[in-house]
């Protein structure tokens, strides 16, 4: 067909026909990547159109669905606890799960030793496995400013890998329930430890442990929405990212190393004394305004009204850990730390809960003065803590208090 | 119960989904009942003073409808003393008491009397009277059923902080209600998520400026400071009221009832006149309607409608509060309105001349929001002869707000030009759940504060 052919072909085609046959050329001849957005155009168009009320309700969904979905992914999948600060507390949690995922089995029995920044700073597991001539393989769980709810979660997440230990340490600072004014089930700093860890089905129950109901508020947000409690981490990895993730695979790698190697601090509180009858403290000479509060805190603890708060708690957390444990082979072990710097006089307050728990076959609740020599003032760096030495004798008596447990049937 | 607190989420999803379930002729009872649940949640022995005033207005309403001659007047004074009176009592009785106390005994310390400002009552009470002023003038006929009036009065979404809807367009769409389109729906849910990040994420975050620089000004002297501390205020009231209407809008819509507009873009404003047709809308209308023409408007010569302008504005400035300062703001507008009438009429600029204008009019609006926030009137001219003075100082905004307020104006100038906010709530469902991610990861992550900040507009 020639040129006059085709011309006398489109003169014989209706205006309509020709307006079809124009926009088919124009088609034909666009570039590609316009034909594209044309037609993506084209397919967006229906959705101008008012669809139902139902399609928006559903769309709405959609949109809080995936919101849900990119929220679990980055939160939930354990993506963004990769890159948490190592030194906070959702970062501990992080890495010591992270380590213990990781460690290889033992040829002896594992310990795990539970605790706040007093097992964390008063107890070693190389001095304690040296103690008892690698007899015994100890794992340090300790973490600063944790409380037993917190514990609870921690080894509720550890799941089958429990299995491994041969007995789990559970310090007290004190076996009495005295109630010495602490709120601890209202300890807000528990939702950023566990931020990262609850479950959706956890909310509600951890939500309700808090008595305050701001705080149950606060918690339950927090638990359904993970970036909620995160968002201190979050701006802070956002300021930096390279360093953070830096810092995070180093942490991986060499964290476990580098708090096993740690060897406590040096400072100490010789010559301190106090005189029981008028509980006046002498402090030594030169002490720091943190060491004068911690030692009032431990020594001339507040005198508040027992309402039976510590035991109820106790039973709430320390039961649940227990009721755990139920089905692992693990031996659980009760003990009170050295918790001042000087040897106090046991509270007349009754020890409640573990007088009624200690009934458990496979529970050892240790002589309330096993550690007691541990309580002198060169032995800690605080009016709380122990320091190097102190660090160094509580670690071989602690293991050499294990054994003897383990090797019992 | 604040909108940015999970509790109202909760209530709001409750509420909705019974709200679809029930049958039509049982929606106004639930819908009365979960607004009153909502008010009480702040305080319920409150319920009664706003069930005292419904009950006057609606059946002084009835009298008017009923009555001829005086005795309609009668019931109109009746229910405008109840609305006025609840409404300075609670107000203004602390504000006069100081001011004729310290008229009488200048220096002397003043203890303010225990008088707790019920929750959104400058909103209701304007809401009843513009109501009972209507059905007077034979523009609003009165409602028969109490449950009906008082819904209007009562209705949650804007209960406590406006939008002052007026009758006729609540009870038009009260009466003619249809379940919402799609497109309102999308469009309210829409809303809604623009409140929470106007509210959460951009107000908060420029409160935290403003609070820090007005708690004590002279800690940070000079002009930087100073209009940097002022302008975070000036985005974080806008932020935090459009927001909160936003949310208010955005509920009702989908309970399928239409609110009106209450904010656009008053930031771009080439003059004061406009800035007042883009800020609290419903406010201006309400002051333009019952005290502006009322005193006569501009009907009577330009010396008398200057005079109205400033006692409209001094009005709306005792309104937002009982402080000498919002009486100075107020007059403080009144008088740049009246100027701006005398050199540039009403006519609203066009072109490249409202770039300059523009920023003119913000730095006016600023000044203003100085008599607003500062605590006391020394307080105000303290921080005015900073902004003027010669000493630079440092400027209090961080870079990410500055890239805020940066976002914010690409964003106002997007929408003015392209209405590309609006556009979004209508486009694919792909944009539309994509949009829904990254607004509600936001708020999840980047909400500016821990505690919850209460609504600048609660206090009034």
């Amino acid at each position: 067909m020639d040129s006059n052919e085709i011309k006398a072909a489109i003169n014989a085609l209706s205006p309509e026909q020709r307006r079809e046959l124009l926009a088919w050329l124009k088609e034909r001849n666009r570039p590609l990547w316009l034909a594209w957005l044309s037609r993506l155009r084209a397919k967006s168009k229906p959705a101008r159109i008012p669809p139902g009320l139902r399609r928006a309700v559903a769309g709405t969904l959609v949109g809080l669905i995936a919101f849900a979905v990119v929220e679990a992914a980055i939160f939930r999948s354990g993506w963004y606890g990769k890159y948490l600060e190592p030194v906070s507390m959702a970062g501990q949690m992080e890495y010591h799960l992270f380590w213990l995922r990781r460690m290889p089995p033992q040829k002896v029995p594992d310990v795990l030793v539970l605790g706040d920044s007093r097992i964390a700073e008063g107890f070693s597991v190389r001095i304690a496995s040296a103690a008892v001539a690698g007899r015994v393989h100890f794992v340090n769980l300790a973490m600063l400013g944790s409380t037993p709810r917190v514990w609870y979660y921690t080894l509720r997440n550890i799941g089958k890998d429990l299995n491994r230990f041969s007995a789990i340490v559970i310090p007290f600072v004190r076996y009495s329930d005295l109630d010495a004014g602490e709120d601890l089930p209202n300890r807000v700093s528990d939702l950023n430890f566990l931020a990262a860890h609850l479950h959706w089905s956890d909310c509600r129950d951890f939500a309700r442990s808090f008595t305050d109901t701001e705080v149950r508020r606060d918690a339950l947000a927090e638990c359904l929405f993970r970036g909620v409690a995160l968002r201190p981490d979050i701006y802070e990895f956002l300021s930096d990212i390279p360093h953070r993730l830096k810092r995070a695979k180093d942490w991986r790698n060499n964290g476990l190393a580098y708090s096993e190697g740690y060897t406590g601090r040096p400072e100490d509180l010789k010559g301190l004394t106090m005189d029981e009858v008028s509980g006046t403290i002498q402090f030594p000479p030169g002490a720091k305004q943190s060491q004068i509060d911690t030692a009032r805190a431990t020594l001339t603890p507040p005198v508040v009204p027992q309402t039976g708060a510590v035991t109820a708690y106790r039973r709430r957390w320390i039961g649940a850990i227990l009721e755990l444990l139920k089905t692992s082979p693990a031996r659980v072990i009760f003990i009170q730390i050295p918790n001042a710097p000087l040897p106090l006089a046991d509270s007349t307050v009754p020890a409640q809960f573990i007088d009624s728990v200690k009934v458990n076959p496979r529970l050892t609740v240790l002589p309330v003065d096993t550690f007691r020599d541990v309580q002198r003032p060169e032995l800690f760096f605080d009016g709380m803590h122990l320091n190097s030495t102190g660090r160094r004798l509580f670690s071989v008596e602690l293991a050499k208090a294990v054994v003897p447990i383990l090797e019992t049937k | 119960m604040l909108f940015t607190t999970l509790n109202f989420v909760v209530f709001l999803v409750v509420v909705l989904g019974f709200f679809y379930i029930f049958p039509r002729s049982w929606r106004r009872y639930l819908l009365l009942a979960a607004s009153l649940f909502f008010y009480m949640a702040w305080n319920a022995k409150f319920v009664v003073l706003i069930l005292s005033l419904i009950t006057i207005d609606f059946f002084a309403a009835l009298w008017i409808v009923h009555k001829q001659g005086r005795r309609r007047r009668t019931a109109l004074l009746l229910s405008l003393c109840a609305n006025i009176g609840l409404l300075g009592y609670f107000k203004y009785t602390n504000f006069l008491r100081d001011t004729f106390l310290h008229i009488l005994h200048p220096g002397a310390a003043v203890q303010p009397l225990d008088i707790i400002l019920p929750l959104g009552i400058s909103f209701h009470t304007f809401q009843s009277i513009s109501y009972v002023i209507d059905v007077y003038r034979g523009e609003q006929p009165a409602i028969r059923s109490y449950v009906d009036y008082a819904l209007f009065v009562a209705f949650f979404p804007q209960l406590v902080a406006g939008p002052i809807v007026r009758a006729r367009e609540f009870f038009a769409n009260y009466f003619n209600w249809v379940r919402p389109t799609g497109e309102e729906w999308q469009r309210g849910f829409a809303l809604i998520l623009t409140g929470y990040v106007k509210k959460l994420i951009f107000a908060d975050r420029f409160a935290l400026v403003a609070d820090r620089y007005y708690s004590n000004p002279a800690a940070t002297p000079g002009l930087l400071p100073a209009w940097s501390g002022t302008i975070a205020f000036a985005l974080q009231i806008f932020f935090d009221f459009s927001g909160y209407t936003d949310i208010a809008i955005g509920v009702a819509l989908l309970f399928g009832f239409h609110f009106p507009e209450n904010f656009r873009r008053p930031y771009l404003s080439a003059s004061i006149t406009e800035f007042w047709r883009r800020w609290h809308m419903t406010l201006s209308r309400w002051l333009r309607d019952y005290i502006y023409i009322s005193l006569g408007g501009n009907r009577r010569g330009k010396l008398r409608t200057w005079a109205n302008l400033m006692a409209t504005m001094l009005l709306g400035g005792l309104w937002h509060g009982a402080n000498w300062n919002f009486v100075i703001w107020g007059g403080y507008h009144g008088a740049v309105l009246a100027i701006e009438r005398v050199v540039w009429g009403r006519e609203e600029k066009r072109g490249l001349v409202r770039i300059p204008l523009t920023v003119l009019t913000f730095g006016i609006v600023c000044v203003g929001w100085v008599f607003f926030r500062a605590k006391t009137l020394s307080g105000a001219l303290y921080v005015l002869g900073q902004m003027f003075s010669g000493q630079t100082g440092t400027l209090l905004l961080s870079p990410l707000q500055i890239e805020l307020a940066i976002a914010t104006l690409v964003v106002a100038l997007a929408e003015e030009y392209g209405s590309a906010l609006t556009r979004l709530g209508y486009s694919p469902l792909w944009v539309r759940t994509a949009a829904t991610v990254i607004a509600l990861l936001s708020i999840e992550l980047f909400t500016a504060s821990d505690r919850t900040i209460p609504f600048v507009y609660f206090q009034f």
